[in-house]
């Protein structure tokens, strides 16, 4: 092992109170060491400008030891790597501002602690592999599912950034739902004057290729290279287009309410439900259905399948805004139209709340409370309320009763994502890849969902979301030119077993298991069916969920290897003993260095003798990585990973950890030690005080559990106990 | 092999299953078939077999029939008739069959059920003409019937008494070995449960077998401490046994109090109390009787015998009868009431018995008190109010029977006086009530009396005919069904039927039995007649279905009694043999054509990749193949807890169960841990490296953990088709190994040379 480590310390203008005079006699003795540096501002020009000399000295093998890495790795990467064509990938960083100096005021131990994690990322910098970053050329067209608002705006947005479109519409018009709206609040505006402009920029549009009476069977291949198969019109032929990316936007579905009999939809003509109320309204064909009567008397329904077991869990949010716009167009139509609001609750959110009270004034009556039965008399229809304010029943015939049914996911969603890939929410919209920070992406890179499939929106929010999925596309494609990403997990394949334990829990279902049927033949001997996994790269998120369960190293990340970390381990452990008891915490990169650098900032205390490794996700960390930490040395060992359903990774790494800790804890018990040296702790940046509670809770019970098995001599002897 | 077929068997499952695959793998393999031409020789010579043979076959039910109808005019059966549904189910089925074939015998035995559904009809109309009848001359035979019913309960309770007696000696020997236990489960936990379970095969009481054999399970995988299996069976086993003799006692000796119990079992009556309240919420007994003011508990039967209800309403039909008769005919009914009531108490306590030996004379009284009744309403002597009369005549007996005592004695005491609380009640309210009350009396008199005469109804049957809403009609059904009067038939249309219980007598049996022989046998003579005509290839299975028809038609007929003694026995025993040597001939023939039967080969068999047809075979049948019986045997030191073999296995029938086998880690030598993956091999050996001493036990964990677990096997599911074992990735040949202990193909191979060498 030849490769040489430069190490640089950065003081932060001379701020830190750390001794670097200490640090640097330490380091420089540290094997594999050329030489160690220390700035006053790294982070400025002349700061950049030496480290720029010193990447280049010794192939990019520099540890930096300065404030976070969440501000700094960006700015060395940018004005570095992208500006002068270094290769910053071997870098690593360590946080001797906001984990060292900012929270320990005893000057010697948060030396000790920074020194001990120099030593450790200093021996992962000596094993480091550079990573480079290639991109392949790919089609720069992109296939949109659904013609409706979402659908048409996104391909519009798309075809602006330069991209080629194909919309596929499965009803012979664009314009979904929205095209049947007499007025959309709070803009005043039909669906139809809405739309116009934007049906008609696609028309014009030579980019956009429309495609009408066409359905989606399924979609092969990844970002880049997917092939879209589809059926058109009444023919069972099935067409292949390629394109690089998709965006789903097959809208809602509204429910038909023929199942509640108490309203008698679909058995009374005069019931009828909200949208198709709207058309009629549209159309200029409002009148009784049953008999072309006039209209005078309506009774509107809320939550009619919304805010039910049975049918819909939660609200479908739009359906009081409908109303109430249909309730003022139809006075607008007519003004001794007498409308009546049976509500539950009214929810109209935005600006929405100004066409509430304008219904308000104009005479639309709300009563709260429930309509129990439709029925039937002379030829009439009447209707039984209950007004829960009143605690009375009312009955009156209405020439209308119009129903809020609610928003339910379109239909085929699950056949999609078959094969697209994205996860399904438990209410049967497509999930998000994480709902806080990722909400344009699905699970499946290159597909993005937007519009009323991901949730139900107004028109309003289903432009933007349009916009903003069409935006991470452009992301993602840069005009055809797909970033094979560089950060992820490789497979050895000669090494894989194909247990198939990555591709069960990897989060996002990358790694396929490939039947060898070949080598089957060549092995003579045994019937075995051998598997091999496959992982592609351009979908991984680097997570190293596979890394920690796979059994033979064959699938390993390629910035943090197996032998990277476990000497990682061994070096920031090098001075723990019983006498200065270490705890050392497994921190992922997402929520927890987010919440242990807030702790910095906010320069909180919390005991010096812990020690921090990062890991991508905390399902990096396997079985035999929080024992070595014990191996070598450690009282106690905890990770900070992610809230539970909160996993960035849009899945379940944090879960995996769980289980390791969990299993670690009774196999500890069980050999001889004590399980509670290992817990598990959820970070939450809004709540930095966490991680303070768990390195405290963890170095109270390194302090009281004592010296480990290891200190003692007494690890391994199991043999020479009798019991 | 002998040829006869007698009663279908019941094929275990697994056996079917393996049946199931020699016919479909050898399907999926139908291009080695047998040439045309040999097929075509296999249909003639069959066709020419069974030529011969079929004329008979063809023509004894018909003189079969007409033996039954000779028999049945002559010994007046349509007399015997009295169950109407029974005699409408009969007519459908003939009408069904005699749109298919028309015979002589068929019509005459259709028009002998349809005189006697008319006349039923007719005397059911004429019923109000009818001359009166003496009740006193009605009911006399009814001492006699009472004293042949009370001999056969004598004689049920000498047999059970011997029974008894038996057990108790049986129970020596248990409560002594019980003692024993008890003392030895303190001491030995393992022993004792083993020492129980023994027991546990004497008294076989199903939640004890369970719970043992569980947490017997459960100590070896180490799923429970020891100190928590021995608090198991100090504690559940052990009243789960007193449970088991319990049982055993309630079973074998009879009823009993908890007192009793506890006597006999040698127990404190505490501990027998305890365990007593569970079983009762656990169904599984109930109490039926109160002796020295101690509830006397017995088993819950699964079904309250046929009898027991109809006596229950003769005794009640009689006590309301009693209300209105004086002099002799009074003497005689409360005699028959106080003897009929102990008859009752004692057959309820026996539980089950032979119905037989009672039937016949319960059915006779029946017909008394139905007769007896009729002559009540005929009678005009009785002076009491319109709706007692009403009462009767609907056939109320169980409401007479206290609650008229309460409406009609009570009732205005409550009026006029004060109860206990000094409370009266309001005249008007008294009134209200009284005519509700009747209202509903009457209205379900009305119901009963309509079943019982029309047969089984519905309650749309019902509230069509007696014009009551239906709503109320089914809570009358419902209210009378709580109280037995009425019983669940079976339903038409999706309505529910109720009738009244019923037992029906040797005629009615005959013709149920005969009318259903002759609707499942029209459409077969049809088909045998064109089958052999134009037999070809493909109809083969349809012939032996016909034949088996036949077969066991023929074998029914031959046990029908009218009279005593059975029909056209000559007819039936002739055509035994040619029925039998037809479907010989058809099996035969089925057995060498391809197209019933697949040629299958041991080759092919040996060959079958049970993978690759696996989808074929499992779209075909729903299910994988059987490949032979045999275990699986689970090589920890091989295995990485991946679970591919749960993932891969077609049957479900293999797990990764999260429970951690951690003391077996540490026996693994070197070379062991040498050949396993090195990460995997890395985990042991930090792992031996930390350790301070052996783990003695195994981790159960509450949740799966990929990468550790113990594999296990449901045997009743593993179809040995060894893809686990293919699959397992585990180092040297993987982790599972298939013990083939009986291979389909071997089995297979071994029959053909027996045949061959035959």
């Amino acid at each position: 092992m030849d490769s040489k480590v430069a190490v640089v310390l950065c003081t932060c203008g001379g701020t830190l109170q750390l001794d670097y005079e200490s640090l640097r006699q330490e380091i420089a003795k540290e094997e594999g060491v050329t030489g160690v540096t220390v700035m006053d501002t790294l982070c400025q020009s002349e700061g950049l400008e030496a480290l720029s000399q010193i990447l280049s000295d010794v192939d990019g093998r520099v540890v930096i030891a300065a404030c976070t890495s969440q501000k700094l790795q960006p700015r060395v990467d940018n004005s570095l790597g992208q500006g002068r064509g270094l290769n910053t990938s071997l870098t690593h960083y360590v946080n001797i501002r906001e984990h060292c100096a900012w929270v320990h005021p005893d000057i010697e131990e948060a030396t000790k602690k920074a020194l001990d994690m120099i030593r450790g990322a200093v021996a992962a910098t000596r094993l480091a592999q550079p990573l480079q970053v290639a991109s392949k050329a790919v089609d720069a067209h992109v296939t949109v599912i659904g013609g409706g608002i979402a659908g048409i705006e996104a391909a519009l947005s798309l075809s602006s950034l330069g991209y080629k479109v194909t919309i596929f519409e499965v009803t012979d018009r664009l314009g979904g739902h929205i095209i049947s709206l007499p007025v959309i609040a709070p803009t005043g505006k039909s669906g139809a004057e809405l739309l116009s402009g934007r049906l008609e920029a696609i028309e014009k549009d030579d980019n956009i290729t429309v495609m009408t009476n066409t359905r989606v069977k399924f979609v092969e291949g990844e970002m880049g290279n997917f092939e879209v198969h589809y059926l058109q019109g009444e023919s069972e032929e099935e067409n292949v287009l390629k394109t690089s990316a998709v965006v789903v936007a097959t809208g809602f579905r509204e429910f038909k309410p023929t199942e509640m009999e108490e309203y008698q939809y679909g058995r009374n003509p005069d019931v009828i439900t909200q949208f198709e109320l709207s058309t009629m309204l549209t159309e200029g064909r409002l009148q009784r259905p049953s008999d072309g009567g006039p209209v005078k008397e309506v009774v509107m329904v809320q939550c009619v399948g919304s805010r039910s077991e049975d049918y819909k869990r939660d609200c479908s949010k739009l359906c009081c805004t409908f109303a109430i716009d249909n309730a003022l167009e139809l006075i607008k139509n007519d003004p001794d139209i007498h409308v009546r609001i049976i509500y539950m609750d009214i929810r109209v959110p935005f600006e929405n709340e100004l066409i509430y009270k304008e219904s308000r004034e104009k005479g639309v009556d709300y009563i709260r409370g429930r309509v129990s039965m439709v029925w039937r008399e002379n030829d009439k229809t009447r209707v039984r309320i209950y007004d829960s304010l009143l605690n009375q029943y009312f009955e009156t015939s209405p020439d209308l009763v119009v129903l809020s049914s609610a928003v339910l996911p379109p239909d085929g969603l699950y056949e999609l994502s078959e094969s697209l890939g994205f996860a399904i929410e438990y209410d049967g919209h497509i999930k998000e890849l994480y709902g806080k920070l990722r909400r344009n992406e699905t699970r499946r890179r290159g597909v993005v969902a937007v519009g009323a499939v991901t949730r139900p929106q107004f028109v309003s929010e289903a432009i933007v979301e349009a916009q903003a999925g069409a935006l991470m596309i452009h992301n993602e494609l840069q005009g055809g030119s797909v970033e094979k990403i560089a950060r992820g997990a490789l497979l050895d394949v000669d090494e894989c077993v194909g247990c198939s334990l990555c591709a069960q829990q990897c989060p996002r279902g990358v790694p396929l298991m490939i039947e060898q049927t070949e080598a089957e033949e060549s092995q003579t001997d045994s019937d075995k069916f051998l598997f091999k996994a496959s992982i592609d790269i351009l979908n991984c998120h680097a997570c190293g969920v596979c890394q920690s369960l796979c059994p033979t190293g064959a699938t390993q990340l390629n910035f943090l290897t197996n032998e990277q970390l476990w000497d990682q381990i061994a070096a920031t452990l090098r001075d723990a003993g019983p006498e200065y008891p270490i705890t050392l915490c497994f921190h992922c990169e997402e929520c927890s260095v987010s919440t242990i650098d807030i702790v910095g900032t906010r320069r909180l205390q919390y005991p010096a003798n812990v020690r921090l490794i990062p890991v991508p996700c905390a399902g990096r960390v396997s079985m035999v990585d929080i024992l070595k930490a014990f191996e070598h040395g450690a009282s106690t060992v905890m990770i900070a990973a992610c809230e539970t359903d909160r996993c960035h990774i849009g899945g379940t790494g944090n879960e995996i950890a769980q289980i390791h800790v969990d299993v670690a804890r009774e196999i500890l018990n069980a050999i001889g030690w004590d399980g509670r040296r290992v817990d598990m702790f959820r970070m939450f940046s809004a709540e930095p005080e966490r991680f303070i509670v768990a390195v405290k809770e963890m170095t109270e019970r390194a302090e009281s559990l004592g010296p480990t098995p290891v200190h003692k001599g007494t690890a391994g002897r199991w043999m020479e106990v009798s019991e | 092999m002998s040829g006869t077929v007698e009663q279908e068997r019941e094929i275990p499952p697994k056996r079917q299953r393996m049946l199931d695959m020699l016919m479909v793998l050898g399907g999926l393999k139908e291009e080695q078939a047998i040439p045309l031409s040999r097929v075509k020789e296999e249909i003639e010579a069959l066709k020419a077999g069974l030529t011969p043979l079929i004329s008979e076959i063809l023509s004894f039910p018909d003189k079969y029939n007409k033996a039954f109808l000779e028999t049945a005019e002559r010994i007046r059966l349509a007399e015997q008739l009295t169950d109407h549904g029974i005699v409408t189910e009969a007519i459908t089925r003939l009408e069904e069959a005699l749109s298919i074939r028309r015979t002589d015998a068929l019509e005459g035995l259709l028009n002998l059920l349809r005189s006697t559904q008319q006349k039923d009809e007719t005397t059911a109309e004429e019923r109000p003409e009818r001359p009166r009848m003496d009740i006193g001359q009605v009911i006399e035979p009814l001492s006699g019937f009472i004293e042949t019913v009370e001999d056969a309960i004598a004689g049920y309770e000498t047999e059970r008494n011997k029974q008894a007696q038996e057990a108790l000696d049986r129970l020596h020997g248990l409560t002594e070995e019980f003692r024993n236990l008890v003392r030895l489960a303190s001491e030995n936990p393992e022993e004792a449960l083993d020492g129980l379970r023994k027991m546990g095969t004497i008294t076989r009481y199903g939640p004890f077998l369970r719970n043992a054999g569980q947490i017997r399970r459960a100590l070896k995988e180490g799923r429970v401490t020891p100190a928590r299996f021995a608090e198991l069976v100090q504690t559940n086993m052990l009243v789960e046994m007193i449970r088991g003799l319990i049982m055993f006692v309630l079973n074998n000796v009879g009823s009993k109090t908890v007192m009793q119990l506890a006597e006999i079992l040698d127990l404190e009556p505490e501990r027998v109390q305890n365990a007593i309240i569970t079983m009762i919420q656990r169904g599984e007994i109930k109490m039926v009787g109160v002796e020295e003011g101690a509830p006397v508990y017995a088993r819950v039967l699964g079904t309250v015998p046929n009898t027991l209800l109809v006596l229950k309403r003769i005794s009640q039909q009689m006590r309301s009868l009693l209300r209105n008769a004086e002099g002799s005919v009074r003497d005689t009914l409360e005699d028959a009431v106080g003897r009929l009531t102990s008859c009752l108490e004692k057959l309820q306590r026996l539980g089950q018995y032979d119905e037989a030996a009672i039937a016949e004379a319960v059915n006779e009284m029946r017909e008394i008190a139905d007769r007896a009744t009729e002559a009540a309403l005929s009678t005009e002597s009785s002076a009491d109010t319109e709706e007692l009369r009403h009462l009767i005549s609907a056939g109320l007996e169980a409401f007479a029977r206290f609650r008229l005592r309460i409406t009609l004695e009570k009732g205005p005491n409550l009026v006029e006086g004060k109860n206990v609380y000094g409370e009266s009640l309001d005249p008007e309210v008294y009134r209200r009530m009284m005519d509700t009350y009747l209202e509903n009396e009457i209205e379900r008199g009305f119901i009963l009396v309509l079943i019982r005469e029309l047969g089984a109804m519905s309650v749309k049957d019902i509230s069509e005919r007696t014009k009551i809403p239906p709503d109320r009609v089914l809570q009358h059904v419902l209210r009378m069904k709580r109280d037995e009067l009425l019983t669940i038939a079976g339903e038409e249309h999706g309505y529910v039927l109720y009738d009244v219980p019923r037992t029906p007598n040797e005629a009615e049996v005959a013709i149920q039995t005969i009318t259903a022989l002759i609707q499942d046998l029209a459409p077969a003579m049809r088909d045998l007649e064109q089958l052999v005509a134009e037999l070809t290839a493909k109809d083969i299975g349809r012939l032996v279905n016909t034949l088996e028809a036949f077969s066991k038609a023929r074998d029914k007929m031959a046990k029908i009694t009218l009279g005593g003694s059975a029909i056209a026995s000559d007819t039936i025993e002739a055509v035994r043999e040619s029925i039998r040597s037809a479907l010989a001939m058809a099996y035969r023939t089925r057995a060498r054509i391809p197209s019933t039967r697949p040629k299958v080969t041991i080759d092919d068999l040996i060959d079958v990749d049970v993978p690759t047809v696996m989808d074929e075979y499992r779209d075909m049948m729903g299910y994988a193949p059987l490949l032979g019986f045999g275990t699986i045997d689970w090589d920890q030191s091989k295995c990485l807890g991946c679970r591919s073999c749960e993932l891969s296995c077609p049957e479900d029938a293999i797990f990764l169960r999260p429970v951690i086998d951690l003391p077996e880690f540490f026996e693994f030598s070197e070379e062991v841990i040498d050949r396993f993956p090195s990460v995997r091999a890395m985990f042991y050996r930090t792992l031996r490296g930390l350790a301070v001493k052996r783990p003695t036990s195994n981790i159960v964990l509450e949740h799966d953990a990929p990468g550790f677990g113990h594999v296990e096997v449901d045997l009743w599911l593993c179809v040995a088709c060894r893809t686990c074992v293919r699959r397992c990735p585990g180092p040297e040949g993987g982790a599972l190994e298939l013990d083939l202990k009986w291979s389909l193909p071997e089995v297979i191979r071994h029959l053909v040379t027996e045949q061959t060498s035959e």
